[in-house]
């Protein structure tokens, strides 16, 4: 075998070897980037962070608002972000930071007991603390009787909150939010 | 997850029952979109297996043709029974973890393929053929690791059942260290009493020992690390925890120490103590614990200068190792410039596999396989297999920093970290950025202990990455 072939077989492991090392690479870039986006979903993603670091500062005012009707606020964030497109919950602050999970169409139970969709294992969390449900078509949390009570946006709830995507959810030490 | 079925909500109608069935086809719809997540991570791996398969192949056919100038079937047979192996264990993860980590598997076959090549390259060198061939031991060892990691992952279909026997996994730890001091099992090889030998085989059973810790770290840390996260004094800026809460560290360290000292072993005594310092920092999130770690090592390191005769040797023939009398002397620095020369020779592009003379420098199959990859693949080369270990660490600990529990994220960061330390002591003692230690390169390096217990990590990892659903590469 002439010394040339030799040269190019070599040179052709070494390129084999690295191509393997770029393949892999390729395929962890949703890891590394995140998911691809459709251009429509990019345009729904700016626009509601645009939204969001607009609509803060008011956020807790509306909430306040206590004369307003479920019907009135569903109608209010069928305008805004929609809590119904939400499928999942990432825990934002507390022990688990960081923790992503599914959240079930039928809803989701939030307590101490390991019975609970979302186990909280802290002092500040009751049993059965709180209850995410779907009515209509959005999210909504229910405190169930805790005894350190259940937080949306910084006001402690006494009755079905709507919570709307990205806005926070405090439970004890721990803050979690719905996304999409 | 790529499912979007919120949108279709919007046209919902709010008759209770009619939004029923829209929610029931919504369900519907996630579960045929679980089905097909998988099989697509699945179908990535046995993608980039094949590329692995070819890498391994054309690296032994390299090897002949470079080194014999012939194509020897015999050795290619063996190797595809191993490719028939992996794929094995690719069809076990498609029935029993299949949302499993994709990656994984293809790294590991790649770097194995990679050494089985190039100590494969060494026999010819040496002209052993047969069961003295290092080549042949590390294929059929290959083949028991690969099939006991199939039967890992068959028959462990939940890792946090590991946790329930912590305390099992530290007394086999603590016997498996041992059992190299025992009276005649023991075996003392090159100073160190690391193997035991029954008949013709010889064994380290400190490789499987580092699983063992690695799960009893976790099962532990799981639950102690609320009280090890308790802050007491500050000193120096620095919040250091309670001094009573100084015991685990402390004991952790003291068995180190004993490894280092009975079983002369300084690489094995950095890669526990390294072990269960990461995993006691990821586990509180305290720098304190890092900053009395580092301390307690530089305490351990001096007292072993000083005191260790084989220990100062090797701080010698690191700092000193191009002296004349150093590079002569008895355990001198003759392998470590060997092997630097080596890998100057190699250049950026090496001399090709089966074209240099790797196997000048002692233990160039084992201890010294990366600078006889080196020399015959080049930086590029180097380049290209640590960058192999960095994908497979990386993955081990994102499996960890995604973990739905603190067992599974201990665990993936412990096995994950556990490999990348031990490539960085090898990889830096042969280039002498540290001092030389006798460790094993993962995967790479001939010695069936190492292999069975890389791949049983590999098995773990994998086990780990499934419980972890649907995270994998979407």
């Amino acid at each position: 075998m002439s010394e040339l072939t030799l040269i190019v077989i070599r040179i052709g492991f070494l390129a084999v070897l690295w191509l393997f090392i770029f393949i892999v690479l390729y395929s962890l870039r949703s890891d590394l980037f995140g998911p691809k986006l459709t251009p429509l979903q990019r345009v729904a993603v700016q626009s509601a962070r645009s939204r969001e670091s607009g609509a803060t500062p008011t956020a807790p005012s509306e909430s306040a608002d206590a004369p307003t009707t479920v019907t009135e606020r569903a109608s209010a964030s069928n305008a805004s972000a929609r809590s119904g497109d939400a499928t999942r919950i990432v825990i934002t602050s507390g022990p688990r930071s960081g923790l992503e999970l599914d959240l079930p169409q039928t809803g989701l139970t939030i307590g101490r007991s390991s019975g609970s969709g979302l186990q909280i294992k802290d002092d500040y969390t009751s049993n059965q603390h709180a209850k995410i449900v779907r009515w209509r078509d959005q999210w909504v949390v229910q405190d169930l009787g805790s005894t350190n009570g259940t937080f949306v946006e910084g006001a402690r709830i006494s009755e079905s909150t709507p919570v709307r995507v990205g806005s926070a959810v405090r439970i004890g030490t721990t803050t979690f939010e719905l996304r999409r | 997850m790529t499912h979007q079925a919120a949108p279709r909500d919007q046209a919902a109608p709010s008759n209770a029952l009619q939004t029923g069935i829209v929610q029931l086809r919504d369900v519907t719809e996630a579960i045929k979109v679980r089905i097909r997540n998988p099989a697509k991570l699945r179908n990535l791996e046995l993608f980039l297996l094949i590329v692995a398969w070819v890498i391994a192949g054309s690296a032994m056919v390299l090897v002949q043709l470079g080194a014999l100038q012939t194509v020897d079937l015999f050795p290619l047979q063996l190797a595809a029974g191993l490719g028939v192996l992996t794929l094995a264990l690719h069809v076990a993860l498609r029935v029993v973890a299949r949302e499993a980590d994709a990656i994984i598997l293809p790294v590991a076959t790649a770097l194995n393929g990679l050494g089985i090549a190039m100590i494969y390259r060494i026999d010819i060198a040496d002209g052993v053929t047969g069961w003295d061939a290092a080549s042949m031991r590390q294929i059929a060892w290959t083949g028991v690791a690969l099939i006991i990691a199939i039967v890992a992952i068959i028959v462990v279909r939940n890792h946090r059942v590991l946790a329930r026997f912590r305390y099992l996994a530290m007394a086999i730890a603590f016997l498996l260290l041992i059992l190299p001091l025992m009276p005649g099992i023991g075996r003392t090889i090159n100073g160190a009493t690391v193997w035991i030998g029954i008949g013709p085989f010889s064994f380290q059973p400190g490789e499987l020992a580092k699983i063992a810790l690695a799960i009893f770290f976790a099962g532990y840390l799981m639950t102690a690390r609320d009280s090890l996260s308790v802050v007491g004094r500050k000193v120096l800026g620095v919040r250091f925890p309670r001094l009573r809460d100084l015991g685990p560290i402390l004991v952790v360290w003291a068995m180190c120490m004993l490894v280092l000292v009975f079983q002369r072993d300084l690489g094995t005594s950095v890669l526990y103590f390294g072990l269960f310092l990461v995993m006691i920092y990821v586990a509180t999130g305290r720098r304190s614990w890092m900053v009395i770690g580092v301390g307690l090592v530089a305490l351990g390191g001096v007292a072993a200068y000083l005191s260790l005769g084989y220990v100062q040797r090797r701080i010698d023939a690191w700092i000193h190792a191009f002296d004349q009398s150093v590079y002569e002397a008895q355990g001198g620095s003759f392998q470590i410039v060997q092997g630097v020369f080596g890998m100057g020779q190699g250049g950026l592009l090496g001399t090709g596999l089966g074209l240099g003379r790797p196997d000048i420098t002692p233990y160039a199959n084992s201890d010294y396989i990366i600078p006889s990859l080196g020399e015959e693949l080049g930086l590029a080369g180097i380049f290209a297999i640590l960058g192999l270990y960095l994908i497979l660490v990386s993955r081990g600990i994102r499996i960890g920093f995604q973990g739905p529990d603190d067992f599974t994220k201990l665990l993936g960061v412990g096995l994950a970290f556990v490999i990348g330390l031990q490539v960085f002591i090898v990889v830096g003692g042969v280039t002498r950025l540290i001092p030389l230690t006798g460790l094993t390169t993962p995967f790479l390096a001939a010695g069936g202990s190492s292999l069975l217990a890389n791949w049983l990590i590999v098995a773990l990892l994998l086990r780990l990455s499934d419980s972890v659903r649907g995270r994998g590469i979407v």
